[in-house]
């Protein structure tokens, strides 16, 4: 933790593939990919507020939420269908192709404020630090606040986010989307 | 608790508009008091405004008619023209609703910043105007008012009423992030019609009544201060467009249809409502006579006529704004007729849509035949969008507004050939 308190305001951070453990196939995901890119974009920067950034989220996490609208146990008015029809290995294609992507962080806040509930999974500049956790830097913050709020209301369902969401007011979630929205992101393709 | 001392700090730290403080903002702003807001603004030249005019040779539209860029407005969802056509408010998606300034009428903005900053927003995406210059606001969970917005709208603080509070829009474990932009207008009978889409592709049978009580998956109307809800429209997936013909008062809005039922079906609508209550159909059919295979066995309600869409369009190029043509500008075939918008689609083989459609209707108040009007923000070439056409708006000049929440614009269509008879 104190390393990552120790960045400079406006201080660099790169991450994205590291976690990268997964028996996925890059060019296959790419090729998938286009069928994510008019929400997610090839490279994995959002097109649209609503869609989350996925270019170098931890694979697993991509790999847990894909399996997850596949089975219902998360629902999107979208990713619901086209999860659909994925096969197990069009999943760890699809996460190894956006996890293999890098994303880079500028903090435009004093990190200092950082919020303190999330930040050991999900860092000061909302670049995880585990495997089963989203980044969540440069979201859109209403994209944040609705999962929040559908964690505390038991519509999403995760055995540490369920506890903390429970927790938090409306207030409190709100200036947690506020925070991690304004960090400044880069999404490069490493092809 | 431990986050509590933080989340203070937090605010403190960011300064501007903490939602600690917006909380207080809204009833601060109740009493006419300061809030120590500070506005955004958007340039409206250099590198942002070029790489749009760059867009403008790419599209088409019938002859006579001009193209130009408006204003740089990020996000641009749906827009309402203030009476006195000064300002255009437009919504977003995200959590700012943008006033849109062109003081000198040269047909440019030239200001755009947010409004009311001191009040924190939650997909404030569809401002509408009462004649008397009332702005409404709606938003995913809640419905505000400013009165006078065209002129309080400088000030960081403007006056601010709360038409339906926090919460109570629809249950808040119903919210969403996608069928969640509200839409609303001021009928001819004086009340605030708004549009609620159903947070499913196809709603849960276990839903069903639920929504069909509240309104989810229609439009209700209620009196401007928040009294008096009703259901008006029933059978809606998710519309993102309505308004009043002017002729006869019949209220006309788009529906986006259901996905994952393959390129081309079923198809999107354009629908007629002539009566409060009437219910169009879904989730048992979609366009005018697809099956939506989820509810192929579901008993439909008993005693209720599905009315079919008025006019059936390309499927899954999302029509979302429209606006009956009022002014005079245009030449006589437009008059009277409908504008649309269609966002484009998002997983469909090929894309289509992000164009403006034009829909004419009859004296009797009948669709009468439609035709794309402007295109070209979708490059067919590649299947990338240079635009998403959101919604449509006319200035006081006939002039129509187009607004592109993925190019981040307002684009201007005028008609510049011979003046209409």
């Amino acid at each position: 933790m104190k390393l990552l308190v120790s960045l400079a305001l406006g201080g660099v951070i790169l991450a994205g593939g590291a976690f990268a453990e997964n028996a996925g196939d890059r060019a296959a995901g790419k090729k998938l990919a286009g069928q994510c890119r008019t929400c997610h974009g090839i490279d994995g920067k959002a097109q649209i507020p609503i869609a989350p950034h996925i270019g170098g989220e931890p694979a697993d996490y991509i790999v847990h939420q894909l399996t997850a609208f596949r089975d219902g146990t998360r629902t999107h008015e979208m990713m619901t269908i086209v999860a659909k029809s994925l096969t197990d290995q069009q999943i760890l294609d699809l996460a190894a192709w956006y996890s293999g992507n890098t994303i880079s962080t500028t903090l435009t806040n004093d990190p200092a404020d950082a919020p303190e509930v999330c930040v050991a999974c999900h860092g000061v500049d909302g670049i995880a630090l585990i495997p089963d956790a989203p980044n969540l830097a440069g979201e859109t913050n209403i994209y944040i606040d609705t999962q929040l709020k559908a964690f505390r209301n038991g519509k999403r369902t995760q055995e540490l986010m369920t506890p903390i969401a429970k927790e938090l007011t409306d207030v409190d979630i709100r200036a947690v989307a506020d925070w991690y929205s304004e960090v400044q992101i880069e999404i490069k393709m490493v092809e | 608790m431990k986050t509590l001392k933080l989340f203070a700090g937090l605010v403190m730290g960011t300064a501007l508009c903490g939602p600690v403080a917006a909380q207080d903002n809204l009833d601060k702003l109740g009493n006419m008091q300061k809030t120590g807001a500070t506005f955004t603004m958007i340039e409206q030249t250099g590198a942002t405004a070029d790489s749009l005019a760059a867009i403008i040779p790419h599209i088409n539209v019938p002859k006579g008619f001009e193209v130009s860029l408006y204003a740089v407005v990020p996000d641009a969802r749906s827009m309402a023209v203030a009476p006195q056509g000064t300002v255009v408010f437009v919504g977003t998606r995200k959590d700012k609703v943008w006033s849109v300034v062109d003081r000198d009428r040269n047909r440019v903005a030239d200001q755009v910043m947010d409004f009311a900053p001191s009040i924190t927003f939650d997909i404030p995406n569809g401002p509408c105007f009462s004649s008397d210059g009332f702005l409404y606001i709606a938003e995913r969970n809640r419905v505000l008012q400013f009165p006078a917005a065209e002129f309080f709208f400088e000030g960081p603080d403007p006056a601010v009423g709360v038409v339906v509070k926090q919460g109570d829009l629809i249950p808040a474990e119903e919210e969403s992030f996608n069928h969640t932009a509200r839409v609303c207008r001021i009928g001819p009978d004086g009340k605030l019609y708004i549009s609620l889409g159903q947070p499913h592709n196809i709603q849960p049978l276990d839903k069903l009544e639920m929504y069909d009580k509240i309104g989810m998956g229609g439009i209700i109307r209620m009196n401007t201060d928040g009294s008096g809800r009703e259901v008006f429209t029933r059978g809606v997936r998710n519309s993102v467009g309505h308004d009043f013909n002017p002729a006869n008062g019949d209220l006309w809005w788009t529906d986006n249809q259901t996905d994952g039922m393959g390129d081309d079906i079923p198809p999107g609508e354009i629908n007629r409502q002539t009566a409060a209550g009437q219910h169009f159909g879904y989730p048992w059919l979609g366009g005018i006579n697809t099956v939506i295979p989820d509810y192929k066995d579901v008993p439909r309600p008993e005693g209720v006529e599905f009315i079919p869409p008025a006019v059936e369009m390309q499927a899954h190029a999302a029509d979302l704004g429209m606006s009956f043509y009022r002014g005079k500008s245009f030449p006589a075939e437009y008059q009277k007729g409908i504008f649309s918008a269609q966002h484009g689609s998002w997983n469909r083989t090929v894309p289509v849509g992000a164009q403006v459609m034009f829909t004419k209707v009859d004296d009797e108040g009948n669709a009468a035949g439609t035709e794309v009007f402007a295109d070209g923000w979708l490059n067919k070439d590649t299947g990338e969008y240079r635009g998403r056409p959101m919604d449509i708006a006319f200035l006081p000049d006939g002039s129509m507004l187009v607004s592109d929440d993925f190019a981040g614009a307002i684009w201007r269509i005028a008609y510049a050939g011979e003046a209409a008879e």
